[in-house]
């Protein structure tokens, strides 16, 4: 984190935020977190959920969007390297499995001339 | 002329995204109803999309976070899908009917079959969209599309009483029913405040990697844009006003205004009007897909830009290409572009309040904009213009319904 001690209101400043990668590659959203119980002291940020089953907590629409997708891919809290309009994350999203959608479609659309 | 390329966007944004099939429609119907009586709407228009566009270009400069970044992050998943499933409805409305548009202008221009120019004209917009990189198309759409200034010359050429113009200006209502003037008056104000161009104004701005110094270009490029779009508007109208009101013609077609500028100015007339409107109406075909494609990544979170390569964001790429193809399936079935027109522009204003309120609250947020975030006019007429969107958002389908679309 570039500036401990700054005021992170997770709803309104983590959650649905850009997930960018090492390389600077969008690689989804923040959509939902796991936060663990600290005896004694306030809950902790332990993952960021990415993607699929991850809607099914964000309401009706989110539940029908999940039930459609697959599974969401957890991104543990120490892989981020910093939190500001967008998430960076240390890693480049490949090897967290993250954006492997364009991945897909990449093979695709590279077939194309011109692409 | 480093200055005058620079506002490109603005261009675009006003020639396809201000004067679109929509703008033509409707502004030449109410010059033909109504004579100069709605003139004073284009205004009202025309100032809620520059201060909404002002904003979210600012928002965009300065975080760098496009409209569908806001929305996601201020409205949360649910009402953000439900956002983004009303604008992916509305963006592939009006994509089909500038398709069609495109396919009129061109059988007006070559007398070919109409469904065969459908086919004809989607692949060469796709392939163009495919080659040429952003502010080629910017600049390709913008400026060719300037032909439709033919318009302001036919007007002044026609000799309006500009005493009956000048008071067009002043709000109010005259002659004829209330209720088909209340449809005009939310029909334009949709035509003029369609959400595709602010979500292709803030993508286009995050693509050209605007910053803290094009702040002043940002503000430039949304007065003179859109008030460029204002001024067309207004030609529009008062051309139907002194050539079709008098004669009792009702514009049902989208080539009618191009024969009011043949009626005024002849064969080069025509032509021009033609010219400009295929551009204007292409550029909002290329406009209303990739928004379709920006709001979708955005909201999921994809590589997105027409910056890349397709290759580099090809779920982007895919989409805007699929967003075509639909377009194309809709207008092949012979539905009339201009009824569908109508319909788009109406169901548009339905999704604006859900646009313009996460733009409105993210440029009021210091978090995300510091010390750029909204004075107290952007901030007075934003609150203004968003309860009035909430008005006629309300108002639009139960208008369209007892009006019978405008034919009272």
């Amino acid at each position: 984190m570039s500036s401990p001690g700054r005021e992170l209101d997770l709803g309104l400043g983590l959650l649905d935020h850009q997930l960018v990668d090492r390389d600077g590659r969008n690689c989804g959203k923040v959509d939902d977190l796991e936060l663990t119980a600290v005896p004694g002291g306030e809950p902790e940020v332990a993952s960021i959920l990415v993607g699929g089953a991850a809607w099914r907590g964000r309401g009706m629409l989110g539940r029908l969007a999940a039930a459609l997708s697959g599974s969401a891919v957890r991104i543990p809290w120490s892989e981020v390297e910093d939190v500001s309009s967008v998430v960076t994350l240390k890693q480049p999203a490949q090897q967290l499995r993250l954006g492997r959608g364009d991945d897909r479609a990449a093979r695709l659309v590279r077939r194309l001339p011109g692409s | 002329m480093k200055q005058f390329l620079q506002i490109a966007l603005g261009i675009l944004s006003a020639i396809g995204g201000f004067v679109d099939i929509g703008d033509l429609v409707f502004n030449t119907q109410a010059g033909a109803t109504f004579g100069f009586q709605l003139l004073w709407v284009v205004v009202v228009g025309v100032v809620g999309i520059i201060v909404y566009s002002e904003m979210c270009g600012r928002v965009a400069a300065i975080s760098k976070r496009p409209v569908f970044d806001l929305v996601r992050e201020r409205a949360g998943f649910g009402a953000g899908l439900g956002t983004l499933i009303a604008s992916e409805v509305v963006n592939l409305m009006t994509c089909a009917a500038e398709v069609g548009g495109v396919a009129i202008v061109l059988q007006l221009l070559s007398g070919l079959p109409y469904r065969f120019l459908i086919g004809l004209g989607v692949v060469g917009i796709v392939v163009v969209s495919w080659v040429l990189p952003f502010e080629w198309l910017e600049r390709l759409f913008g400026y060719v599309g300037l032909c439709l200034l033919v318009f302001a010359v036919a007007a002044v050429k026609v000799g309006p009483s500009w005493g009956q113009v000048a008071h067009g200006f002043v709000p109010g209502m005259h002659t004829g029913s209330h209720l088909v003037f209340l449809y005009f008056v939310v029909g334009l104000l949709g035509a003029a405040l369609t959400p595709y161009e602010v979500y292709f104004y803030s993508s286009g701005a995050v693509e050209d990697a605007w910053g803290r110094e094009d702040l002043r270009i940002n503000k430039i490029t949304s007065v003179i844009g859109y008030g460029l779009g204002a001024f067309l508007s207004f030609s529009l109208m008062i051309l139907a006003a002194v050539l079709f009101l008098p004669r009792g013609i009702n514009p049902q077609f989208l080539g009618t205004p191009a024969l009011g500028a043949q009626d005024a100015l002849g064969k080069i007339g025509l032509l021009l009007a033609l010219v400009g409107i295929l551009f204007a109406v292409g550029g909002a075909a290329i406009e209303t897909s990739f928004s379709g494609a920006y709001n979708l990544a955005q909201f999921f979170g994809w590589q997105w830009g027409k910056r890349e390569r397709p290759g580099g964001a090809p779920r982007f790429a895919l989409t805007w290409i699929v967003i075509f193809a639909l377009a194309l399936a809709i207008v092949m079935t012979g539905y009339d572009p201009v009824k569908l027109t109508e319909y788009s522009v109406i169901f548009s204003v339905v999704a604006l309040p859900l646009t313009f309120l996460p733009i409105l609250l993210v440029a009021n947020d210091p978090a995300y904009m510091g010390d750029s975030r909204n004075g107290r006019a952007s901030n007075v007429l934003g609150v203004l213009y968003f309860v009035l969107i909430l008005a006629i958002s309300i108002s639009a389908i139960p208008l369209l319904l007892l009006t019978n679309g405008g034919q009272g």
